[in-house]
């Protein structure tokens, strides 16, 4: 359907996105492995509320680190910082106030959910990624998504990025808060884990919601992007859960969180190669128009 | 923040992301009920119920029938009793409640009745007993603070014998899985 004031893609004009990206792809891996050598090595003795801050501090870390990136980077044509953080907190509060709430309290996919595997990725794909993929949509498109700060179709990729990291922070946060904290070293594996997923799904819809903006696309489009985002969501817990626990024995179940994180480095690093690459080919069908 | 007019696409695409993702949460809400509805039937000592399905069966004592708890790694698992009291031939159903009353007052801990009443469940004349107490873990290495959990029991006279079907769930799920348990309470059968 055709729109009013269009303006170009120019993915080249946001190079430093992608390099952004990546670099808090590899910044993260980097910290998680300075943390987990430093807790294995000293092994802080912390407790109570201070194990409870350390943790708070290790969750805004992964947001902190894209987020000083961003910030240094941003300079060809910058996208003004307060939209950037409001996103950012946006993304937190609906994770807060709408879908920790929803997910938890009303669904309480946590009693049903584990009932069998085909239980477990139905759930985490229709209820936890469609409520979370939709909210992180929700944080641009009823935001900055109509302002003319949004003007280049990576900027999708730049908001909703910030949108999944709020939404991170805050179940990490939660995750540290109703566990009266966390060990340090499996804690910053699990951190840097849903951190790098949220970020990378939330690049998905980003760049459905650019290319909605940008050109004329159908009204399957946007639900499109969702429902992919969503089933990626789903799919990634699902294979995670398979993939780091790695055997049983009379203590429970046995786990290697380092098996999440590469799992997580690999999707993020594939979500971004196929963003790039659809970019790039989106612009270069507008240039040969 | 600048905002445009939306255009009728633009209005569309919203809606219809909301009605995609509405209809994943519905589709969702009905893998929820199914899988919780799970049962599998139990037979044992004179009574039969559609017991939930991943609950832990607890081994029975005393009067018990049958007896099963919610798996909870936060707090009390929610609870269902099914007890086959003898009784004499001129018992009434109040006077069954108030012996549970004076049982469970002595062992439960700050255990207080709420209300107690007839009722009809399914077509049978039962006496309601609803109660709170607070639970008493007896492992000491369970580094949490004890939970208020709220009960009912329901007391049916069957010839020279009392059913009382018990249910215990933690205060703030109690009313959310009333119905769950009323569909279980429908289900037995003596």
């Amino acid at each position: 359907m055709p729109k009013s004031s269009k303006k170009s893609t120019a993915p080249q004009g946001r190079a430093h996105v992608w390099r952004d990206e990546f670099i808090l792809i590899l910044s993260l891996i980097v910290f998680t492995g300075v943390i987990y050598a430093l807790s294995d090595t000293l092994s802080p003795m912390l407790q109570g509320p201070v194990l409870v801050w350390a943790g708070v501090l290790l969750a805004l870390v992964p947001a902190f680190i894209w987020l000083a990136f961003f910030y240094m980077q941003d300079r060809a044509e910058p996208e003004p910082k307060s939209y950037v953080f409001g996103i950012f907190i946006l993304g937190c509060l609906l994770a807060a106030a709408v879908g920790t709430p929803l997910i938890d309290s009303i669904f309480r996919v946590s009693k049903w959910m584990y009932a069998d595997s085909i239980t477990t990725l139905l759930a985490g794909i229709l209820v936890i990624g469609f409520t979370q993929e939709y909210l992180k949509y929700a944080a641009v498109r009823f935001s900055v998504y109509h302002s003319d700060e949004f003007n280049e179709a990576t900027d999708g990729i730049v908001y909703a990025t910030a949108a999944g990291l709020g939404y991170a922070t805050v179940l990490n946060m939660q995750f540290v808060i109703s566990n009266g904290g966390v060990d340090l070293g499996a804690g910053v594996i699990r951190m840097a884990v849903v951190a790098l997923a949220h970020a990378s799904f939330a690049g998905i819809v980003g760049y459905f919601l650019g290319r909605a903006k940008f050109e004329s696309e159908p009204i399957w489009w946007m639900p499109l992007g969702v429902t992919i985002a969503a089933v990626m969501n789903g799919t990634f817990n699902w294979l995670r859960g398979q993939v780091v626990q790695t055997g049983v024995n009379l203590t429970g179940a046995s786990t290697n969180p380092w098996l999440g994180l590469v799992l997580a480095a690999f999707v993020a690093l594939i979500t971004m190669g196929v963003l790039v690459w659809l970019m790039r080919r989106d612009a270069g069908v507008k240039h040969e128009k | 923040m600048k905002n445009n007019n939306l255009s009728l696409g633009d209005r569309f695409a919203e809606i219809s992301v909301f009605i995609i993702t509405a209809i994943a949460l519905l589709i969702g809400w009905n893998l929820k009920s199914n899988v919780e509805n799970r049962a599998y039937l139990f037979e044992a000592n004179g009574i039969s119920v559609q017991a939930p399905d991943g609950w832990r069966q607890i081994q029975t004592s005393g009067d018990e029938a049958f007896h099963s708890a919610e798996l909870s790694s936060d707090g009390f698992g929610t609870t269902y009793i099914v007890r086959n009291i003898p009784i004499p031939a001129d018992a009434s159903a109040g006077g069954i409640a108030s012996l549970l009353t004076l049982e469970r007052g002595q062992k439960m801990t700050a255990f207080r009745v709420l209300d107690q009443r007839e009722v009809n469940v399914n077509d049978k004349i039962a006496y309601e007993l609803s109660y709170v107490f607070v639970e008493s873990n007896p492992d000491l290495t369970h580094a949490s603070a004890p939970k208020v959990v709220y009960g009912v029991d329901y007391i049916y006279i069957n010839g020279n014998q009392a059913v009382v079907v018990t249910y215990w769930a933690e205060e703030g799920k109690y009313e959310i899985d009333l119905d769950r348990f009323h569909r279980f309470l429908q289900s037995v059968k003596f």
